[in-house]
């Protein structure tokens, strides 16, 4: 009886020490309002300080890797048009494409890295002066994919700074190592996504062997380029497993027969659980020419992007050429083949758990790359008063609403097909469903409708999503018309609005860094924490503890 | 003479066209040597280790690649008739890369010495279907040596392997039929953690019983 005595004051002193330490920003608002009557406003409190901003690395823009292919090149024969963004495709490659890999000499072969029977090119069927009989290797590679040995993703292709999805492209057959050597974990010049732009020309006899180097069945599927159910021998031609042909295996590949009376902006992907193949990027841009004489084309176009050499039929109606593939992913489904190096764990995974019907986009791409990287290589470079097609797939799920700034842009074909010239519309957004594709017509001519005059002008997907990387605005597949006089030597257009650190930076991309601190900084910084509410919540829970320990033990006595 | 005559021109054409078809370069510092059905990169068969006084044996290699010698690994999808390789200090390695399978396969190894060998390694590709050899000298110290196919996620899905020099110096991990992979998965459904759960419960239960009476 004494001791709960004893202890009433200590009771008394916990429950006042508890009341005292309550922040009054917590009491309820009429009774802050009741004690102001009476006491007037509390003093003035500063709001926490702005943390200072974290030391980060800043990548380089423009890393200069490959300076010497931008160019213009006169290579085996095959005129190259210059390339002056940061990093262009590599010349020798196009020249190999262009001649044929069994055609170019050892030297041209060995710096495009391409095997002699990538692109064989054979007779001229026509006599028109260029090759006919096209036969083109194809393999399936696996980026960012898992490993045995460690959690980094191997085969490494990042889209944007720090952001590696796991991506399955086709590739042409190159020779030797597919990483750049053996110390990185960097995949090869050439092995990357988009997967490559086929460029056949109309009345071609094509041969495209896909050589299945995956660990997952695959198939080539023509979306509308001109083939038969059969081939020759009688076997399956169309790439759809259900109704055409088995697919094929690991370490399997089979020959794909095209004779291709139809011409335009067509598609390949592959066909099997097509939901999740199509979408990892088993996906491409296939384009037949007009036939014209001496036509010698860029039978591929490694990440689609600027191409160095355009058809004949081009050629005579624009300055350049562009092939732009749109793509996206799902993180849920592309860190799949991530999280597992078992193909059955990896099969179940994508094939029976992942839910395409609930499947929601993370990243968007522009030629394989994200904001900033598209910079670095899928900008629509002109000079004033040009005429540049653009050849535009949406390989994503979803449609989108391609908005150029300070140009208009002219729907010349839909899916290959071209609209009659009384039909053509111009537009600033134009609506490209997924899968389609479409060939517009820029023309940069000054006239305040065509084009408003040189400058950097964004180009994007309007929806808000497609311009974000997982919601990190600016991201996703935004790139920029630039006028030539707007570039560095290093190709790195000349911008004059914030500075592109941040945005260089894989904190920024993984939410750490504060928006707007390149360029206001101190105003819209990471707030710091409030040490006094800190200490009268530390203070609190002390004096609760205390009050409910000595109420239970005065309850026990008593 | 007029048969003669073609057949000089014959020949001529046959070198020509062996010219052409087998291209030997120099290509950042590695010698290769290439054609339509694959690759042989730092071929070397005279050049000594400088800890090796002579060529102490030669090792013969046939190594089967595809699809078909991951069977019987499960979650594996290629791999090679073998994944460990033996040869003495000092000797010449022949290796003959058979090429099962419909596509590209690689044997390359890794972490010779780099003034024999530029990036310290040794490479023979195959075209599917076909098969080549090709030489080396291995040094004259014990040690293990990566072996792989370096196509993408052929080297994860079962094409990795080693040499031992001199017995080597320990196994790499992840070598199919040799070592454990370094990241595994749990390969347990909840049923599994129900049941470890249960008898969790059971044996607590049992040894309350049996504590009391005693
Ligand atoms: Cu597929
Ligand atoms: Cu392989």
């Amino acid at each position: 009886m004494s001791r709960f005595f004893k202890h009433r004051w200590l009771l008394l002193a916990a429950l006042v020490g508890l009341v005292a330490s309550f922040p009054p920003q917590w009491y309820p608002d009429a009774w802050r309002i009741e004690l102001s009557q009476w006491l007037g406003a509390p003093a003035y409190r500063a709001l926490p300080e702005s943390e200072p901003a974290a030391p980060r690395s800043v990548r380089a823009y423009c890393p200069e890797e490959t300076p010497d292919y931008r160019a213009e090149y006169n290579i085996a024969g095959v005129r190259i048009s210059a390339s002056p963004v940061c990093q262009a495709d590599n010349p020798w490659a196009v020249a190999a494409f262009v001649r044929g890999t069994n055609q170019v000499g050892p030297e041209v072969l060995m710096k495009s890295g391409l095997a002699p029977d990538t692109v064989e090119k054979g007779a001229d069927l026509d006599g028109d002066g260029d090759p006919d009989e096209i036969h083109i290797r194809l393999e399936v590679a696996e980026l960012n994919g898992a490993s045995p040995e460690s959690s980094e993703p191997v085969m490494q292709f990042e889209m944007a700074p720090g952001i590696k999805p796991g991506l399955w492209v086709f590739t042409p057959r190159y020779v030797g190592m597919a990483t750049e050597n053996f110390e990185s974990l960097r995949a090869r010049e050439g092995i990357r996504a988009p997967s490559p732009a086929i460029r056949v020309e109309q009345g071609d006899r094509v041969l495209i062997t896909l050589e299945n180097t995956h660990y997952m069945p695959h198939t080539l599927h023509l979306h509308g380029s001109d083939h038969a159910f059969r081939d020759v021998s009688g076997e399956g031609n169309d790439g759809v497993p259900i109704a055409s042909e088995l697919p094929i295996m690991p370490g399997q590949s089979r020959t794909y027969e095209l004779q291709l009376r139809n011409t335009g902006t067509k598609f390949y992907h592959c066909h099997v659980q097509p939901q999740v193949h199509v979408m990892m990027g088993l996906q491409g841009l296939f384009i037949i020419e007009e036939n014209r004489p001496d036509n010698w084309l860029q039978t591929l176009n490694i990440g689609a992007g600027h191409v160095r050499a355009s058809s004949v039929g081009v050629r005579a109606q624009y300055d350049r050429e562009y092939d732009l593939h749109y793509t996206d992913v799902d993180a849920e489904l592309n860190s799949m083949i991530q999280a597992s190096n078992d193909v059955r764990t990896v099969t179940e995974s994508m094939h029976r758990r992942y839910d395409v019907t609930e499947a929601t986009s993370d990243y968007f791409a522009l030629n394989g790359l994200s904001f900033p990287f598209t910079f670095r290589e899928s900008l629509v470079l002109t000079k004033p008063g040009e005429r540049i097609k653009l050849r535009v797939v949406n390989g994503g799920r979803d449609g989108m609403g391609l908005h150029t700034h300070g140009h208009t842009m002219t729907v010349t074909h839909r899916d290959g097909i071209a609209s009659p010239p009384a039909a053509r519309v111009t537009r600033d957004v134009v609506w490209i469903a997924p899968a389609q594709r479409l060939d517009l017509e820029l023309d940069t001519r000054n006239d305040g409708i065509g084009a408003f005059g040189p400058g950097i002008w964004l180009f994007h997907d309007h929806g808000s999503r497609a311009i974000t990387s997982d919601g990190i605005g600016p991201g996703g597949h935004i790139s920029a018309i630039v006028y030539e006089q707007e570039l560095g030597p290093d190709g790195w257009p000349r911008t004059s609005g914030v500075s592109w650190d941040p945005f260089f930076t894989e904190a920024y991309y993984q939410r750490r860094l504060p928006v707007w601190e390149a360029y206001a900084p101190g105003w819209f910084g990471e707030a710091g924490s409030d040490g006094r509410l800190l200490l009268r919540i530390i203070l609190m829970a002390f004096f609760l503890g205390l009050f409910l320990a000595l109420l239970m033990d005065s309850a026990r006595r008593a | 003479m007029l048969r003669r005559f073609a057949a000089v021109i014959v020949s001529l054409l046959l070198a020509a066209a062996d010219l052409s078809a087998q291209d030997h370069h120099e290509h950042h510092g590695h010698r290769m040597s290439s054609d339509v059905s694959g690759m042989t990169m730092n071929e070397n068969t005279d050049r000594l280790p400088s800890e090796c006084a002579e060529i102490s044996g030669h090792v013969n290699l046939t190594v089967h690649a595809g699809r078909r010698h991951a069977e019987g690994r499960p979650g594996a999808m290629f791999g090679f008739s073998d994944h460990v390789f033996e040869a003495g200090p000092c000797s010449l390695v022949t290796v003959t890369l058979v090429n099962d399978d419909e596509i590209r396969h690689q044997w390359m190894i890794h972490g010779l010495p780099r003034y024999l060998y530029p990036g310290g390694m040794f490479h023979l590709e195959t075209a599917g279907g076909t098969r080549r050899s090709g030489s080396f000298i291995v040094p004259g110290d014990a040690r293990t040596y990566l072996v792989h196919c370096d196509m993408p996620q052929h080297m994860e899905k079962g094409m990795k392997a080693q040499l031992l020099v001199g017995g080597g110096s320990g196994d790499l991990w992840a070598v199919p039929g040799t070592s454990d992979a370094f990241r595994r998965e749990d390969y347990l459904g909840t049923g599994d953690a129900w049941a470890a759960l249960g008898i969790f419960i059971a044996t607590f239960l049992a040894g309350l019983i049996l504590l009391r009476r005693a």
